[in-house]
């Protein structure tokens, strides 16, 4: 299949809705400027037959109607498919309820114009299966238009039958509950159903177990519209909910049913768009739009020594001298495994990374904590919906969604989960305006892409290396360093490091694992760069930080003394590169890393400017400050002011990691959460040791 | 007497239809294509109802025949198949249901063959409109009305036998003298439209290699007498052409379903034969093994069924055996963590746990299989 290409032909904007076949993004079509909706379904995460939704595609691709959204193309990108679809600007009529029920007037012109869209649906013989208030979208102008054919038949000849159970339940006519054979009338009930939905808000029997209802609907008399509707109304719908389909009337014949022949024009409609457009500016609803973003691939680093061995001669694959060669993360679980593990029902206290935490539940769980009051009438907004997304995991056994609640879910055989979008935010389509209120959602609107999260010890270790030690000797050496085109050079290294300390910080500590790992292995390189006298035992502790500086010596023997020799020996660099040098390390104005580099500069150079050389708190630093040295040797009140010093600052290090601090910028979104786990973690510790609490 | 003149009109008019759009749709490439694809949409949606009957008039078993001996008189059949493309969107539609209506149709009385009449009459005399109805699949337009009408009539065996042994004017192929002239024993030259598939699930756009798919998968189930004879005869063009094209290919879809059909053909009681050569052949296995690895999880999932066949299989040739023993170690420390989150497959997880204890239990020497 050769399309990989075309998914440049479309601009992928905001996020529409998202439901169990995955997510709907606004589009353009690059050549003719046009807006469409593109459906993303990805393949991988559903385990059902590909079939399935090809079936979906060729109900689609034949129907050519005012009354169906238009299909207009579909491909494949990697293991997404792409569905591009007529862009409809109103909504779904679920979305279109949510300031209030609709008037009766407007009904009837919905009603006539899904008729017709039936009438059309039904001639091609084809069975929609799922009518209901979230699958009918409005044009900008107030066409009505039918949607989501995920379950929708397609009849090869106009008297067979079809058996198989889906829909959605309160929608279900009694027929296809009870599986005795349907035909196209199964869609008049549903539209008996909908219009009900319409004129109360929900369908019948919406506060009962949809299992339940299963059983209701062929049992109990069919559900009649009450309260003050017009006769007309009431009759059409009594016409619509027959409970034998053999007496059903046809959407043919419905079209001259006096509530539908009264109907006015669809432009009316408009009001209904209007009023949603009023109460989302007055509930300041407006959400920032979820930009697309494109996933980054998950393909895990190929371990090539483990390749299969398929030839005699060389079966022993020839091993790389003692240097690391596999890049595999110790964190067995890239982000995106995670994100799958991740399932906003089965607990978000799972222990992941912050990270990831955060990612997922941006994610999936947009507004589960903000609009936690709300979240009964959002969950049923589901297929259609407003970011609230159906929980979905992958490791469910295949069996009927049972997750709808009351929510306006379709049944389907399986489900399919929705698409992991974004691992990594980059920057994509316009900055949304930053007056709104900050989003969650929103990925940062730097023209840059963040710093990947380390999520495994290596990555750690190599952040910590850049910033700690690479970064500081780059600056230092550049400092020191005369000429414009060597300075030039060591900014270029300078800029590349910073960058692969972005995107890899994993990739920062191979590469400094592997040089030191090959000089130690030639003998002439060794005794250069690691002389002899080096070779304490405490330094060994720490070959990963490989600064060449030699000058800082550790007395004590705290658990973090490993940590505080790296501050010390950045801090020694520092003021270093602060005394010795007369030029800062010049970056590029729109360096990405200029201002967290500025950040990091002034922390390190604060503490460092209140934390003067001590000889058993932190360490020697010899030679490189004389006056510091020797105001060293002077006083014995001197060093216990510099040891209350040392303390306090541990104490504020032990804080910082304490709940309830302001959240370090940009991590605003991880405080809320730690601070509900934090809140948990102290309810588990009440209830467990309530009674010495209560003592 | 108006009774009797209805008929008669309905009569002639019924035979008068496949004839008009003959001649429109021999002129469809001619400078007056525009309009004459007009007149040809208007006499086919009347072909259609009369075939399908509308809610005012039943459509009569009469009427019917009649059509569908006309449309046979005046080849429209292969007509339509060859211009299914240049037709508008709605008369490709009208011709798909009037297919599906004139291959379905069975005269009332007279003697009654295995398949329908215009059926019979296809694969006897004339299998090029079978041919032409798969080379549809060369147009975006057309693929989907072709391939749905095609998977209706391949529920018949004749209808797959001559696609499958279509070879051009060699002996032995269908399109010589229909059913009767096709010679199983001959290996086919893979230029006939069988091997036409290949290249349209794998180089088409995704609709058309979708349906393509779906048809070629219909073809190689269905018939469980023709198909382990076709593939035996065939087996080695068959499997380097499915190996090479299908199962390497760089589509992610064409891929994970033709390693799903492979485990399906492989697994299928009556192709025994065909599974036991294929599991014998190393090369096959470092497909398969190659497949566990790959970066897509459900590829691996697919792959891991048909791996589990050549794991299974107690009579493992020597280069099998050879290549399992080399990567033994390997083998069950992969096995041991493969698709691990797939905990709720039961089944996956019972057969995993046996291909572990199979590979542990090999000798450590090749041994020659006995059967």
């Amino acid at each position: 299949m050769a399309d990989e290409g075309v998914a440049n032909h479309y601009q992928v904007l905001e996020e529409l809705g998202r439901g169990s076949f995955g997510v709907v993004y606004k589009a353009i079509e690059i050549n003719t400027g046009e807006t469409v909706a593109i459906k993303h379904i990805d393949l991988e995460s559903s385990d059902d037959d590909i079939q399935e939704i090809q079936q979906e595609i060729s109900v689609l691709s034949t129907c050519a109607s005012n009354y169906v959204t238009q299909y207009k193309a579909s491909f494949l990108r990697g293991h997404k498919l792409w569905i591009v679809m007529e862009y409809l600007g109103g909504g779904s009529c679920l979305d279109l309820l949510k300031p209030g029920i609709f008037p009766e007037v407007h009904i009837a012109i919905i009603c006539r114009e899904l008729l017709l869209g039936l009438e059309y649906l039904h001639a091609e013989g084809k069975i929609h299966r799922d009518i209901k208030a979230a699958n009918i979208l409005l044009s900008e102008s107030g066409k009505v238009k039918l949607a989501d054919f995920g379950v929708a038949a397609q009849l090869t000849h106009m008297k067979s039958q079809r058996n198989t159970f889906v829909g959605t339940p309160f929608w279900m006519a009694p027929e296809v509950i009870q599986q005795a054979g349907y035909d196209f009338k199964a869609d008049i009930w549903s539209l008996g159903i909908t219009a009900i939905e319409l004129a109360l808000g929900e369908p019948p029997h919406a506060s009962t177990h949809p299992m339940k209802v299963l059983f209701q609907i062929p049992k109990n008399p069919p559900p009649r519209l009450e309260g003050k509707f017009s006769k007309e109304f009431k009759d059409f719908v009594a016409q619509c909910l027959v409970k034998d389909a053999d007496h059903r009337p046809t959407a043919k014949e419905l079209l001259k049913h006096r509530f539908i022949r009264s109907a006015g024009k669809v432009e009316a409609l408009q009001e209904l768009i209007y009023r949603k457009q009023v109460f989302d500016a007055k509930a300041d609803r407006v959400k920032l739009p979820v930009y697309y973003q494109e996933t980054l691939n998950t393909i895990s680093p190929k371990d090539e020594a483990d390749e299969w061995v398929f030839d005699t001669v060389k079966s022993v694959a020839p091993k790389p001298r003692g240097t690391v060669r596999s890049r595999k993360p110790s964190g067995v679980h890239g982000i995106e495994d995670a994100m799958h593990k991740l399932d906003v029902k089965d607990g978000p206290l799972q222990p992941t990374t912050p990270g990831t935490v955060r990612r997922s539940t941006v994610r999936r769980q947009p507004s589960a904590t903000q609009r936690k009051s709300s979240i009964s009438q959002t969950q049923r907004h589901v297929s259609n919906g407003n970011g609230s997304p159906r929980p979905v995991s992958s490791k469910r056994p295949l069996q009927p969604d049972m997750s709808f609640g009351n929510s306006g879910s379709t049944m389907r055989l399986f489900r399919r989960v929705p698409s992991d979008t974004s691992t990594n935010p980059s920057n994509f389509g316009s900055s949304p305006d930053t007056s709104f209120t900050y989003d969650e959602n929103r990925p940062p609107t730097a023209s840059y892409q963040l710093p990947v999260e380390p999520h495994s010890k290596e990555a750690f270790l190599g952040r910590r290396l850049y910033n700690k030690a690479l970064e500081p000797c780059l600056d230092e050496l550049h400092a020191q360093t005369a000429g414009p085109a060597k300075r030039e050079a060591l900014a270029r290294l300078s800029d590349a490091l910073a960058h692969l300390d972005a995107v890899d910080p994993e990739g920062t500590y191979h590469f400094l694992r592997s040089i030191v790992s090959t000089v130690q292995q030639d003998s002439k390189l060794s005794n250069a760069f690691l002389p002899r006298e080096e070779r304490t035992p405490h330094h060994s502790k720490t070959p990963s930080d490989g600064t060449p500086q030699g000058t800082v010596l550790i007395n004590n023997k705290r658990v973090s003394a490993h940590v505080q020799q790296a501050q010390a020996q950045a801090q020694a660099l520092q003021q270093a590169a602060a005394i010795n040098s007369p030029a800062k390390l010049i970056m590029a104005q729109d360096n990405p890393h200029l201002a967290s580099h500025r950040r990091r500069r002034e922390s390190t150079a604060t503490t460092a400017s209140n934390v003067t050389t001590t000889d058993n708190g932190l360490g020697i630093m010899e030679g490189r400050s004389p006056e510091k040295t020797s105001r060293s040797g002077s006083a014995e009140r001197e060093r216990e002011r510099e040891r209350e010093k040392e303390r306090d600052r541990e104490r504020m290090a032990l804080e910082a990691k304490f709940p309830g601090r302001p959240a370090a910028p940009g991590m605003e979104h991880c405080k809320e959460l730690s601070d509900l786990l934090y809140a948990r973690w102290t309810d588990g510790l009440r209830a467990r040791w309530g009674a010495l609490a209560g003592a | 007497m108006s009774f009797f003149f209805g008929r008669t009109r309905a009569r002639t008019n019924t035979l008068d239809l496949p004839r008009q759009a003959r001649e429109h749709v021999t002129k469809l490439e001619g400078p007056q294509g525009g309009p004459k694809a007009e007149e040809l949409a208007k006499v086919l949606t009347q072909i259609k109802f009369t075939l399908t009957g509308t809610p005012e008039q039943e459509a009569t078993p009469e009427t019917t025949h009649q059509l569908v001996t006309g449309l046979i008189e005046e080849d429209l059949l292969y007509l339509l198949a060859i211009n299914l493309y240049r037709l508008p969107f709605e008369s490709r539609k009208d011709t798909q249901v009037i297919f599906s209506y004139v291959f379905r149709f069975r005269p009332p009385t007279g003697p009654q063959k295995p398949e329908p009449l215009a059926l019979a009459w296809v694969v006897e005399k004339r299998p090029q409109v079978l041919v032409e109805l798969c080379r549809a699949y060369d147009h975006k337009e057309s693929a989907t009305p072709a391939g749905t009408v095609l998977r209706e009539v391949l529920k018949h065996e004749t209808a797959a036998a001559i696609i499958l042994y279509d070879d051009g004017d060699l002996p032995g192929s269908s399109a010589r003298q229909g059913v009767a002239g096709i010679d199983q024993e001959r290996k086919q030259s893979g230029n006939g439209v069988f091997w036409s598939f290949f290249d349209w699930i794998d180089k088409s756009s995704f609709e058309v290699a979708a349906d393509a798919f779906t048809t070629f998968r219909e073809l190689l189930t269905k018939h469980k007498e023709i198909i382990p004879k076709y593939l035996a005869v065939n087996f080695d063009l068959f499997f380097e052409r499915y190996n090479s094209v299908l199962v390497q290919s760089h589509s992610y879809v064409t891929k994970r379903q033709s390693i799903k059909l492979l485990g399906e053909i492989l697994l299928d009681r009556s192709n025994y034969n065909v599974m036991t050569a294929y599991v014998d052949r190393g090369e096959h296995l470092k497909i398969c093994m190659n497949l566990l690895r790959d970066d897509r999880k459900m590829v691996q999932y697919e792959g891991f069924h048909v791996f589990k066949v050549f794991v299974a299989n107690p009579h493992k040739s020597v280069p099998v055996q050879k290549i399992l023993l080399m990567n033994r170690e390997k083998l069950l420390h992969f096995l041991s963590h493969f698709l691990e989150d797939r905990t709720d497959d039961e089944q996956f997880i019972d057969e995993r746990e046996f291909l572990i204890k199979q590979i542990r239990n090999m000798p450590a020497q090749p041994v020659q299989p006995h059967r």
